[in-house]
């Protein structure tokens, strides 16, 4: 009892004071994180709709464009195949099999692309199933991301400050899904490392490796921005998206209950205080100090609504260089990059873009 | 519910004085007569007698004596140092009038001076150290302590006897030790005499001001001339003889040279300069402040000892409220300027209904288009900031930089182009006269006048002073646009009077009516405030009738009409509100209606924040003011509107990509000039069927 209220004192003094939990802080885009233009001058492929996903076995590589299933070849796409659902994350099997999840709910495997029954199906309670990504023995890597709210809702679940994402592990073999983690604030892409997963929780702007026995263990804290799917790098180390960036507002905005909830109420969610795939297409949008156009020019160091970054980790998850599209940019949301021949191919969701970077260009230009 | 709750609060409570009050510079003398209120009135309930004439005396009389050693430990503090031997020094200046006066039997004139001198001379040892051999004030002074305070012993055990053993007689000294003029204790009115003194002294005589500067920065004392070691050694002896003559005061009222006089002296006197607000750092410091400081100090030992509080209790007590002081001293000193910025901003609750739709497809007047896409652009790169674009009767176009100067350029083609007038401040809104005078408000300085040929001319910086404003609102901080009436008055809006120019989004934030309209009269030259309490006005026109004005209110998304003559006189009615953006200038058409600049866009979750100043206090405490939200200033349009407040076109650039933001429009010959103050670039645009051959200002003042 007494504890209780000196903890809620401190609570209130540190609320009152900016202090504790009520710090704002955003780490600055330094070090490894230090900004370029790498990633608005890689080359435009082409344009779709609603890109999702990518996904390669080395041969082939799929994308996912809504309810599509697009494979890509020498820079151009043809259709696959065609979903009932829109596509939320793609995987390649072992083999020539290929896992989706449809509409963030259900997670189906095919043997083969041609089959027209799936292998296997999982539908049991995913909500936001963003993500999947094979194990090391056959099986596969889902993160959902919220129970509360679909995949498309993401926005939502940060502004109510969700804590129901969910890692799982699924067999093929013998259709189980195994609950590697949960009440995780909001997965957004896993990879196998070492003997479990690495892991992106969003919201805590960090990633986790989750082991087989379900014990995590920080291995990138404090990001300054929201990390997303993660994919293996043919030279040993990950590709690490991130698909939103953070910024001072929105964080005050997350220690600010009362106004969140009246947004969320009253206001459109193209226009709230929220981090997003892209911006600038609206005067309704909300606009901070640093936006205004001085002199005709949007600054670079703008703070982010929305933002284009791929982080290139170590075998041990650390950074090593970063591949940036700025606030004056326009590749922004980047949600997937995989390595495929000699280029690493990204989605930027933000203006539905599909762009490929020269590995030999990036190992010209960081030496890496 | 809520919200009803909030709007009350922040509709009746004055929030934003508290940081306009903190940033005054009384604040820092009126905590201690507070605390001084406090104690006396504490005091007399608790004390029997307390406010009786007689105690009354009796303390004045304790209090000026220690008053005179208080203004010598002031004067050393402000210059940036410390004297720790005052208690020394009183009791061998008390020995000192004792000695001549009972022992050398000199006249009291004789015994007073060389009192006096003595001081001044003990003063002169610590000021040679000091402030010639640059020792530590600290260590210099303690030593001086103990050396005086020996000499002080070995004196008295020679001389003790023989000053005992007389009993001077002379009017004039015992009229020092308890005479009164009126009631009031002659050792009162000397110490009134040399505190008014020493207030002009400070504040008002170049050796003041030295001293305070050098306590401020003694390096930059030095560098601009202020002869730096021969003032701080002229404080210690003027802290001497200060002394000297509380001493004296106190000789003619007890007579006596005990052991112990003197003793702990510095203690008391350091807290009360502490107490009274004067900073142990140096630079700064009052009179007043020493004044109040002595008192509190005074009162509170007084009262322990009459309520029998033992002698301990009563050091103790003095060194807790020094340690306090000095604590709260360092933390103010430190956070001053912090504290202010953090307090100064307060919004304030602002509704606006939800605004007429814009978007393409929704219709109404304010349906989204991109006319203005096909702009030309003038002197794009080549300027910086023009606000405000005017056109004079030869078609030249002149505009405003950032640079501080009227820019013109010259007609036909406004290729070629020249500084009109350099003024220095960022100019804004202009309006030409009947004689073509240019009439131009400055931000951060007030409205000029520019005459033809370029001569530059203030026409007013300064309004009356209202009696409710905490903050000086008689300096012009923003003029922001203006109209001339026919009867010569100038009508300009000043955007707030809460903040300076680069500031202005903070006004934005706190919404509140922060402006005014002010009228300067060019056939008397005198200004005055026609109306206050206005979110931000911006654009002036005067209207067709010639009675009324025309000015937007930016922040509170309205036009309004003010008729300055005529049978409304006076009266204010609201022509347009609830609009979609944030009205800027207003400037007259060719067909007799009114064109309007809105500068930016409203957006849905300002709208809302305006609604939650908590919010949006907080959100200036935490976040730097890149981060904050703002106004959307990066799209913007045109509108026209007639007399009745009806819009009847609107002129967009849909992208904001070749005009991003208009803050000014001026027609001219069918064509219509934008100004935008975060451009490098004036925008022209062909009007179609407007009236080709429409000057302004031909139909404005006729054909000259």
């Amino acid at each position: 009892m007494g504890a209780g209220v000196i903890a809620a004192g401190w609570e209130f003094a540190n609320r009152l004071l900016g202090r504790g939990d009520a710090t704002i802080a955003v780490p600055p885009l330094d070090g490894a994180l230090k900004p370029n233009q790498m990633l608005e001058q890689a080359t435009p492929l082409f344009e779709c709709a609603a890109p999702e996903d990518l996904a390669t076995d080395g041969a082939r590589l799929f994308l996912a464009d809504g309810p599509r299933l697009l494979a890509i070849q020498g820079g151009a796409a043809t259709e696959v195949r065609v979903f009932e659902q829109p596509i939320s994350a793609l995987a390649c099997m072992p083999g020539s099999g290929l896992a989706v999840a449809l509409g963030g709910r259900e997670v189906r495997i095919y043997a083969n692309l041609a089959d027209p029954a799936p292998r296997a199906t999982f539908a049991t309670g995913f909500s936001a199933v963003n993500a999947l990504s094979p194990t090391r023995e056959g099986m596969l890597f889902s993160t959902d991301g919220s129970t509360t709210r679909g995949v498309h809702e993401w926005a939502s679940d940060l502004m109510e400050l969700g804590r129901t994402g969910r890692v799982y592990r699924l067999d093929p073999a013998d259709g189980t899904a195994k609950v590697m983690a949960n009440g995780l604030h909001y997965v957004f892409g896993a990879c196998a490392f070492g003997e479990g997963a690495l892991v992106s929780e969003s919201w805590r702007h960090r990633l986790i490796f989750i082991g087989r026995d379900g014990a995590t263990r920080i291995v990138l804290p404090h990001l300054p921005v929201y990390p997303s799917r993660i994919s293996p790098a043919a030279a040993g180390g990950y590709w690490l998206t991130a698909f939103v960036a953070r910024t001072l507002l929105i964080e005050f905005v997350l220690r600010e209950p009362a106004f969140r909830e009246r947004m969320m109420a009253e206001i459109d969610p193209q226009y709230w205080i929220a981090p997003r795939l892209s911006s600038g297409a609206s005067f309704k949008e909300p606009l901070q100090g640093g936006h205004i156009k001085t002199m005709g020019m949007l600054k670079p160091w703008a703070p982010p609504r929305s933002y284009g970054l791929i982080i290139r980790l170590d075998p041990q998850g650390l950074p090593l260089y970063s591949l940036h599209s700025r606030v004056d940019g326009s590749n922004h949301g980047v949600v997937a990059a995989v390595e495929f021949g000699d280029d690493l191919i990204v989605i930027a969701k933000g203006p539905g873009r599909v762009l490929a970077l020269s590995l030999a260009s990036l190992e010209k230009e960081f030496g890496a | 519910m809520r919200e009803t709750f909030t709007r009350w609060r922040y509709q009746y409570w004055p929030h934003h004085l508290l940081g306009e009050t903190l940033s005054k510079r009384w604040t820092e003398t009126a905590i201690p007569v507070i605390v001084l209120l406090i104690v006396g009135f504490v005091l007399s309930r608790t004390i029997d007698n307390f406010l009786s004439p007689t105690n009354l005396a009796d303390t004045a009389r304790q209090a000026s004596e220690i008053g005179f050693i208080g203004l010598g430990e002031a004067l050393v503090v402000i210059v940036g140092g410390i004297d720790l031997s005052v208690g020394s020094m009183f009791a061998l200046t008390d020995f000192c009038a004792l000695y001549t006066l009972n022992v050398l039997n000199w006249p009291v004139p004789a015994a007073a001076a060389a009192t006096i001198v003595c001081g001044a001379a003990l003063g002169a040892i610590n000021g040679f150290l000091i402030g010639y051999l640059k020792l530590r004030a600290f260590i210099t002074t303690l030593i001086t302590l103990i050396i005086y305070r020996s000499a002080f012993d070995l004196l008295i055990q020679r001389y003790s006897n023989q000053i005992a053993a007389a009993f001077p007689d002379f009017p004039s000294w015992n009229f020092l030790g308890g005479g009164d003029a009126l009631g009031v204790p002659s050792v009162a009115i000397a110490y009134l005499a040399v505190a008014i003194f020493g207030h002009l002294f400070l504040t008002r005589l170049r050796p003041g001001w030295h001293i305070t500067a050098i306590g401020g920065s003694r390096r930059s004392a030095y560098n601009s001339g202020v002869p730096v070691r021969r003032m701080i050694a002229l404080s210690y002896v003027a802290c001497g003889a200060l002394t000297a003559i509380g001493a004296l005061f106190f000789a003619a009222r007890l007579g006596t040279v005990g052991g112990d006089i003197g003793v702990g002296l510095e203690v008391i006197v350091l807290t009360a300069t502490v107490l009274g607000g004067i900073t142990l750092g140096g630079g700064k410091g009052s009179v007043t402040k020493s004044a109040v400081g002595v008192l509190i100090v005074l009162l509170i030992t007084n009262g322990l000892t009459t309520m029998n509080a033992r002698g301990g209790i009563n050091r103790m007590a003095l060194a807790s409220i020094l340690l306090v002081a000095a604590v709260i001293d360092i933390r103010w000193l430190k956070n001053r300027t912090r504290i202010i910025s953090k307090v100064y901003v307060a919004p304030t609750y602002h509704y606006l209904p939800p605004p007429p739709p814009t978007e393409v497809g929704m219709g109404g007047p304010f349906e989204q288009n991109d006319r203005l896409r096909e702009v030309d652009l003038i002197g794009l790169g080549r300027i910086e900031a023009p606000e405000d674009v005017i056109l004079d009767r030869n078609d030249n176009l002149y505009a405003g930089s950032r640079h501080g100067d009227v820019i013109r350029f010259l007609a036909p083609d406004y290729q070629q182009m020249e500084i009109f007038a350099h003024i220095g401040g960022q100019p804004l809104g202009m309006a030409f006269d009947r004689n073509d005078n240019l009439y131009i408000c400055i931000g951060g300085m007030g409205l000029y006048r520019i005459a033809p040929n370029g001569d530059v001319e203030k026409a007013t910086d300064e309004t009356n002073r209202s009696m409710t404003s905490v903050n000086d609102d008689s300096r012009l901080r923003l003029a922001d646009d203006l109209d001339i009436t026919d009867g010569g008055l100038v009508f300009f809006s000043e955007a707030t009077i809460r903040y300076e120019m680069d500031e202005w989004p903070i006004d934005g934030l706190e919404a509140r009516g922060n402006g005014r309209i002010i009228c300067y009269d060019t056939n008397t030259g005198k200004t005055h405030t026609a109306l206050r309490g206005l979110k931000f006005p911006n654009g002036v026109c005067v209207a067709s009738d010639g009675q009324s004005i025309l000015f937007a209110e930016t922040f509170g998304c309205s036009v309004k009409r003010y008729w300055f003559e005529g049978p409304k006189k006076g009266a204010i009615e609201v022509v347009m509100d609830n609009l979609p953006g944030y009205p800027d200038n207003i400037n007259l058409a060719s067909d007799g209606n009114y064109w309007l600049a809105l500068v930016g866009m409203r957006s849905p979750v300002l709208d809302l924040a305006w609604r939650m100043p908590g919010f949006r206090t907080r959100m200036a405490k935490r976040l730097p003011v890149d981060e904050w939200l703002f106004p959307n200033l990066n799209t913007g349009c045109v509108v026209k509107f007639n007399e009745r407040g009806e819009i009847l076109e609107s002129l967009w650039d849909f992208k904001g990509a070749n005009h991003p933001m208009i803050t000014s429009m001026r027609e001219h010959r069918g064509f219509l000039y934008l100004g935008g103050i975060a451009n490098n670039r004036i925008g022209r645009y062909r009007l179609d069927g407007a009236d080709p051959s429409f000057v302004q200002y031909d139909r404005r003042w006729g054909r000259a």
